[in-house]
């Protein structure tokens, strides 16, 4: 089928580009460095857990193990990630405009719908890949670093989650990251069907992605009524994954909003491409 | 069933209409980008077989009618058949059609074979032994591992040309395949354009400003001036209705021959030059001219006519 063969072809393009290799890389030099910091430094914060619940909870293993290190991973990273997917998504359409390659490959007899889902296909292939790759790197290492153990969470006060549930929930969390992640990469792909460079879809996903997290996060009454309504509200949603019980309903609710964003920017990217002229 | 028994009149009739119908026919294409109007209700018809040449100025529209063929940008009226298929069918009207668009442009990161393996995947036609076979055809073969970004504007122009010929395309559109060349690579490009037409069976159609490149190679031409065509027919017909020409002579005898050619009333002007004498003629006349020299003695060792279709170009020109 047409579209298979021109996403293994998008993702051919993709991973000949050194850019793509740019966050894969620096995660497998700063995860390592992040956990062995982890494992230095804690101790005083150790000792001070296990005084203070140790009378109340028997924990399981050291309270800083594995599932705490890739958990507390995952919070500091899920704004650094979107920067550096936007960097291939950003370029999917907009480099080839930049180096005139779109004259040679959209003469071809395809339409420009395939040449867009192979796009929008391989991106996200992309996406998943680096998603993945990021969770077997923090809970992969931490695991082997730090080993297992009970695992705390820091959410209005200590909660203990058993280990023997901790790889379900950052399952779930990770899945709901990855469509966050599919969302930055769709807005990515959405501005790099508007302009002929690839600098500047990455500025203006980053852009917009700030200036929307400044509004969903401000606590000013004038933007409360429209906090609801804007994706990166949700963004952080995969921290409730590790809530006990799970709130499911606010999960999905979350849920789809970042989906019908995504339909929304693929959407809109979609009529853009299809009506581009490729003059250059 | 098979292929013969399920023909019925009707369909016998469509293949051999679509066997009969040009390569290319655009009808009243226009285009417009803000304020200028790049195509005006442009009509033409490239018959198969031919090298056909698209001649304007900068600026006249070439590009745009190619870019709308090729499905780089959409025509605000009009529509155009490719071998008989229609643009109303979308991308597959392509099908037989293969383009080089302005420079060739490849991805840099990849070799001449991953390029052409890349290309060659999406229409069906990737096997090694066409790659090689065409990436010998264009002097590419023994460079086909390295990195396109290692290559010289002539060599990516050449690989332009063979990612061109991947699908084995009945119809050829090549959009000023020769700017940016030096002219050892302008020579090169020309000669394997005439090598593709007649080795490859290929119907070309060719965008140029350059006449004298047109002239060497086209069989039909179309010209085409602030986005209306201006003239369109087989190379001979043009030439057949052009007045004046531009010949030169080299002679034996050059005061003699002066003297017979001011006397002549075939010839309108003559002027002597350091080694030959420029004359303009009317372009029937010349082969009576050279029964008239040759009846007087006068040797001549060559007769060559001097921007044959620049004249009829600036004449066109002048007239629009």
């Amino acid at each position: 089928m047409i579209i298979f063969t021109l996403t293994r072809n998008e993702l051919y393009k993709i991973f000949s580009l050194v850019r793509s290799y740019i966050g894969i890389i620096l995660f497998t030099i700063i995860v390592p460095l992040i956990l062995w910091g982890y494992g230095m430094g804690t101790s005083h914060i150790e000792a001070e857990i296990e005084s203070s619940v140790s009378e109340m909870f028997f924990i399981e293993g050291s309270p800083t193990n594995g599932f705490t290190a890739a958990y507390f991973i995952m919070n500091f990273f899920w704004i650094h990630i979107p920067f550096l997917l936007a960097l291939v998504g950003g370029d999917i359409f907009a480099g080839e405009q930049a180096n005139g390659t779109f004259r040679v490959y959209a003469t071809r007899p395809i339409s420009r719908l395939s040449i867009f889902i192979s796009k929008v296909m391989a991106t996200m292939i992309y996406t998943f890949i680096f998603v993945f790759y990021f969770g077997i790197l923090t809970l992969g290492l931490g695991l082997a670093w730090h080993g297992v153990g009970d695992m705390l969470v820091f959410q209005d006060g200590v909660l203990i989650l058993e280990s023997s549930d901790a790889l379900r929930r950052f399952f779930i969390a990770y899945s709901f990251s990855f469509m966050n992640m599919v969302l930055v990469s769709s807005i990515a792909i959405f501005f790099s069907t508007m302009v002929r460079n690839a600098v500047g879809p990455v500025i203006g996903t980053m852009a917009l992605f700030i200036f929307i997290l400044m509004v969903s996060t401000l606590p000013l009454d004038v933007f409360k009524s429209i906090q609801p309504y804007l994706f990166t509200t949700y963004f952080s949603n995969w921290e409730q994954a590790f809530y006990d019980p799970i709130p499911w309903a606010d999960l999905f609710r979350g849920l789809g909003l970042i989906v019908s964003n995504i339909v929304m920017f693929l959407g809109i990217g979609l009529i853009i491409f299809r009506r581009k002229d490729i003059l250059s | 069933m098979t292929e013969t028994e399920a023909m019925t009149p009707q369909s016998i009739a469509t293949t051999i209409e679509k066997q009969s119908s040009p390569a290319l026919a655009c009808y009243g294409l226009s285009k417009r980008f803000k304020s200028i109007q790049a195509l005006d209700d442009v009509s033409l018809t490239v018959p198969r077989g031919s090298i056909f040449g698209f001649l304007g100025p900068n600026g006249a529209g070439k590009s745009t009618l190619i870019r709308v063929v090729a499905g780089l940008i959409a025509a605000d009226k009009g529509q155009f058949e490719i071998l008989g298929k229609s643009s109303l069918s979308g991308h597959k009207v392509r099908q037989d059609m293969s383009a080089l668009v302005d420079r060739a442009d490849f991805y840099k990161n990849l070799s001449a074979y991953q390029n052409m393996k890349m290309l060659g995947r999406i229409t069906g036609h990737d096997s090694d032994e066409h790659i090689d076979r065409l990436l010998n055809l264009l002097g590419l073969y023994k460079r086909r591992k390295d990195k396109v970004k290692t290559y010289s504007q002539g060599m990516k122009q050449r690989l332009g040309l063979a990612q061109a010929l991947l699908p084995n395309p009945k119809l050829l559109v090549l959009d000023e395949p020769t700017t940016g060349l030096d002219p050892q690579g302008m020579h090169e490009i020309r000669d394997f354009i005439l090598k593709i037409a007649a080795e490859e069976n290929v119907t070309i159609f060719l965008s140029s400003h350059l006449l004298h490149e047109v002239e060497l190679i086209c069989s039909d031409i179309a010209l085409i001036f602030n986005g209306k065509l201006a003239a369109q027919g087989s190379m001979q017909n043009i030439f057949d209705n052009i007045g004046d020409v531009t010949v030169e002579l080299e002679v034996e005898d050059s005061a003699a021959t002066l003297t017979f050619l001011e006397k002549n009333d075939l010839v309108s002007q003559v002027t002597p030059l350091a080694h030959a004498i420029r004359i303009e003629i009317h372009y029937s006349k010349i082969p009576e001219l050279i029964r008239l020299m040759a009846a007087a003695k006068i040797n001549i060792f060559s007769v060559s006519q001097r921007n044959r279709l620049e004249n009829y170009f600036l004449s066109l020109m002048e007239g629009k």
